[in-house]
């Protein structure tokens, strides 16, 4: 108690009573992230700089308590729950954007500038912030650079590990450092994204903006079938086409969205495709015909382009609102988050169905059909433990069919606290060690987000070489 | 850095991971080489060690073409990946020099950043997946065949770029992108008056060029003409429409910018552009030395000017590539006569580093490259860069020296 009344002063001394929380039930919303809880911390900072972060690590360090950094705490893997307890440094004031240089399509920036934020400042410029999550109007940069935030546009624009030009970071002992892309050396600004707040802290960072596009439309084609949707995009693709996002919504998903925003989609259809197409009028309207005819060779009931950009943002909106509107459905869901390679992924829907049947679980799918992403979304009542455990068991074997397929274990929203055990189903020990060299480096007392990424237990010996 | 025995060449990364581990355990030293395009980079290794070559670790591992992914052993040539690609109507922006030669290992060694990536991205950006003998000769995988992958650190991307000095890649997952249908090429006179204004005519065109350059010299090699005016040359790709519609902003704006005429042609425009690109690493045998900087579109320009006004105050030549979509200037210096001159080059190196702190010597044969400042100015974080060495290579058995900060 003693020691937690020194720390607590430390805190204030170095950022002032304001930006310290250490009341319960201030704490408790700290426990959370949008997967579930994992832990509370002893306080939370809100440092406005640099220096202030700085001082904080420094103070922990002292005494000897783990760091998690917190953006909006959206994150859906536990990412931002403190695990080990500690000290949660928030970075909600730090959000201005530091310069513009729009020139050369760059700014530097703070990490909690809100993703959609940074777009709508820049837009005067007739610039844009391209990875677009579907969290973009509460998510920070700093959340989407340390989980390499992925969204529907990342099929033509890449993750935002593509738009990060250089960082400024507070390693584990309080230093700050800063990389460029463009430094002669090892990458370390790509070593950093993704890293989930376990090899620093990240303070600011130069991202690339890019020009908006001059012609941008969207269409909707709706199929009796998804597994003809499926094959259609993969057909769209093959066919040497990259539309800027294919998404795509089941009937459940569809009809939770028509209900809560009225977006526009066609209902009755087992499958609604949106496609977008961004870029030059030329590139456009090509992109349009082969689309239509492609949709339609694979039995399409139609396909309908939205007319104004009110309608286009309708369509968007229902997307990016799909998981939440499935509160019409069941009281929670649980999002699982697999990529498999896009021509497996008529196999991995039905494998997803099949788990989902065997279980008594409604599933809706929302998902980045584009990049074979899935993000198969589990609807249940939290209060009911047979419920629960049948989420589990259904969002198990959905890892286990996408790992069988050839895929991956997270395609966008990361490992955290929720997925470290299963870390060991896709790396060998041989893998996980070399991580674990780049961990040693950044992080040797394992003070930045502890208990993340790296599987429990007995293996973590082994994970880390001596 | 080339030793005289012959390099040793397996054909398995199994007999590769023992090679490797052997020389770990025995205290030896390797140095590695693909298609040694670059030999010409980077400091001379610290000891005498083994060549070991990847050329004979070839072959396709996987090609899905209709999920637009590829894996590849680290020995293939890029022309070898180009052409099956290309068969397929596919691509990856692959822009080194001398395809034919240089392997897929050591251009993602290299990690050099390709005129093509201000409309591309990067060469990183590419790569999903990974395999890498490590120095204790164990493999480490990294990625998959999947396009998005989130899992765990992202391995791959920090071997881009790091001269084998953290590992040697052996196998190398893309996603590969639809091959543009058509290309064409500009190529017109740019007097020395009309630079900035064409630079910023093509940065604000609204159809982006796939690279564009302002080159003084090198001409001989790249369109046969060896007038002495500089040249602007210009690469658009994409469907026919688009091109036409890009050829006329793209006259129009040169117009504007004062650039007399313009020459078009469509045959043979990917040529063009990969004689430019190989020019960067023309060398002229032992009397030259060429430097690269990283700067920014709207300052490459004055920047490529100062570097030759420095170069003529030491009576050499110069040949000049910048490139004008993403700023990266590289100066070939010449007439550094290793007789008389042996001296000036090393003060002529340090005249180009305290005017370009960054520069970097790309290609250079002169007896006296030892003494050059190779990788400029080192890098903010260099301390953490020697920290990774020590922690991925703690015997500095692979390529021990070479990198930046002597790595
Ligand atoms: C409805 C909904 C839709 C979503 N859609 C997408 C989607 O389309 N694509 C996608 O990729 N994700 C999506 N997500 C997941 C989530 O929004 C992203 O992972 C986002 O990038 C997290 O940002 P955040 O600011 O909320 O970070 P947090 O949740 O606060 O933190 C996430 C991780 O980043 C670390 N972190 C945060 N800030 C820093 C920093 N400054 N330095 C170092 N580490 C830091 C944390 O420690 C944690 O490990 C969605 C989430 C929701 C709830
Ligand atoms: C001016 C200039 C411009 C360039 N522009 C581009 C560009 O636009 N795009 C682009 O992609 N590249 C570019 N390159 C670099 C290009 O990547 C290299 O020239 C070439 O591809 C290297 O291939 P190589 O097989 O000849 O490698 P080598 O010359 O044999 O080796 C290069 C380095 O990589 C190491 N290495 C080789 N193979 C491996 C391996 N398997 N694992 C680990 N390390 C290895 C070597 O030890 C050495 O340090 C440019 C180079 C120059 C000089």
């Amino acid at each position: 108690m003693k020691r937690l009344g020194m720390l607590r002063e430390r805190l204030i001394g170095a950022l002032g009573t304001d930006g310290v929380k250490t009341e319960p039930e201030d704490l408790s919303v700290y426990a959370f992230d949008a997967y579930t809880d994992g832990g509370r911390p002893l306080a939370v900072v809100l440092p406005r700089s640099t220096n202030e972060v700085s001082a904080v690590v420094k103070i922990a360090r002292e005494f000897g308590e783990p760091i998690v950094a917190r953006g909006a705490g959206t994150g859906l893997c536990g990412g931002a729950v403190p695990a080990a307890g500690g000290i949660v440094i928030s970075t909600m004031r730090m959000n201005r954007i530091l310069e513009l240089d729009a020139a050369n399509r760059r700014a530097r920036v703070e990490p909690g500038l809100i993703n959609l934020d940074l777009s709508r400042r820049v837009a005067a410029d007739g610039l844009f912030f391209a990875p677009d999550p579907s969290s973009q109007q509460i998510s920070t940069i700093g959340g989407n650079i340390a989980t390499n935030a992925g969204g529907p546009h990342c099929l033509s624009y890449g993750t935002t590990v593509n738009h990060v030009l250089g960082l400024e970071v507070v390693d584990e002992t309080g230093e700050v450092f800063t990389t460029s892309i463009d430094d002669s050396g090892y990458d370390l600004t790509a070593a950093l994204v993704g890293s989930e707040g376990t090899l620093g802290i990240v303070t600011s960072a130069w991202v690339r903006l890019l020009a908006q596009p001059e012609a941008v439309r969207v269409w909707v084609a709706a199929f009796d079938q998804m597994e003809a949707a499926s094959e259609a995009v993969s057909a769209i693709v093959a066919a040497g086409i990259v539309p800027t996002a294919l998404e795509m919504m089941d009937s459940v998903i569809v009809t939770a969205v028509e209900a809560a925003f009225h977006a526009g989609y066609p209902t009755g259809a087992a499958a609604v495709l949106l496609v977008e197409s961004a870029g030059f009028e030329e590139d456009v309207a090509a992109a349009e015909s082969a689309i239509r005819a492609i949709v339609n060779q694979h039995g399409a009931r139609y396909m309908r382009g939205a007319r104004t950009a009110a309608e286009r943002a309708a369509l968007w909106a229902g997307r990016k609102g799909a998981a939440g509107a499935t509160g019409r459905i069941a009281p929670n869901y649980y999002t699982q988050d697999v990529c498999v390679p896009r021509s497996k992924l008529p196999t991995a829907l039905r494998a997803v169905a099949a788990a989902a049947a065997e279980h008594a679980i409604t599933v809706g799918n929302v998902f980045h059909a584009g990049d074979g992403n899935l993000h198969p979304l589990l609807m249940y009542d939290r209060r009911d433990r047979r419920q629960v455990a049948a989420v589990v068991l259904t969002g198990n074997a959905i890892l286990e069919s996408a790992i069988e397929l050839g895929g991956t274990i997270s395609g966008e929203h990361g490992i955290g606290w929720e997925k470290r055990d299963a870390m060991t189903r896709v790396y060998t020990t041989a893998d996980l060690a070399a991580m674990g060299r780049v961990r040693d480096v950044f992080d040797p007392r394992r003070r930045l987000n502890p208990e993340k990424i790296f599987p429990s237990g007995a293996r973590c010996s082994e994970v880390t070489p001596p | 850095m080339r030793t005289a025995t012959a390099p040793v060449a397996p054909e398995t990364i199994d007999a590769l991971g023992t090679i490797v581990a052997q020389a770990d355990r025995g205290g030896g030293k390797i140095s590695i080489a693909g298609g040694n395009t670059l030999s010409g980079m980077g400091l001379p290794l610290e000891a005498p060690a083994l060549a070991l070559s990847t050329l004979r670790l070839t072959g396709v591992v996987a090609n899905e073409s209709a999920d637009l992914t590829i894996a590849v052993r680290a020995g293939m040539t890029l022309q070898g990946v180009n052409v099956l690609l290309a068969g397929q109507g596919q691509f990856i922006p692959f822009d080194a020099p001398a395809p034919q030669y240089a392997t897929v290992g050591g251009t993602l060694a290299a990690g050099w950043l390709g005129p093509r990536r201000h409309r591309y991205g990067r060469l990183r950006d590419y790569l999903i997946g990974s395999a890498i003998v490590l120095a204790d000769g164990s493999v480490a995988r990294a990625g998959g065949m999947v396009v998005k992958n989130v899992a765990g650190y992202d391995m791959s991307r920090l071997y881009v770029g790091s001269f084998g000095t953290l590992g040697i890649l052996v196998q190398a997952n893309f996603k590969t992108i639809p091959a543009p249908g058509h290309a064409r090429i500009f190529l017109a006179p740019l007097p020395e008056r009309t630079r900035e204004r064409a630079f910023a005519a093509l940065a604000a065109l609204p159809v982006a060029p796939s690279a564009a350059f302002w080159v003084d010299g090198f001409h001989n090699s790249i369109d046969g003409d060896d007038g002495n005016e500089g040249r602007v040359a210009v690469l658009l790709d994409g469907s026919e429409a688009l091109l036409e519609r890009a050829t006329r902003d793209l006259r129009s704006a040169l117009g504007r910018a004062g650039v007399p005429e313009t020459r078009v042609f469509d045959t043979g425009a990917r040529e063009s552009f990969q004689r430019i690109v190989d020019a960067y690493v023309a060398n002229l045998g032992e009397r030259s030395v060429t430097y690269r900087i990283a700067s920014f579109p709207t300052e490459s320009a004055e920047r490529a000017l100062n570097i030759q006004q420095l170069a003529r105050r030491y009576d050499l030549r110069t040949e000049t590539i910048v490139d004008a979509l993403n700023g990266d200037v590289v100066l070939r210096a010449s007439g550094l006569d290793s007789r008389t001159l042996g001296g000036k080059i090393e003060s002529f190196d340090d005249a180009i580093h305290e005017l370009e702190p960054g520069a970097q010597v790309i290609a250079c044969e002169h007896p006296h490259r030892v003494h050059l400042n190779a990788w400029g100015e080192a890098p903010a974080a260099v301390e953490r860069m020697r920290a990774l060495k020590a922690r991925f290579d703690p015997n500095r058995t692979l390529n021990p020296g070479r990198f930046v900060g002597g790595i």
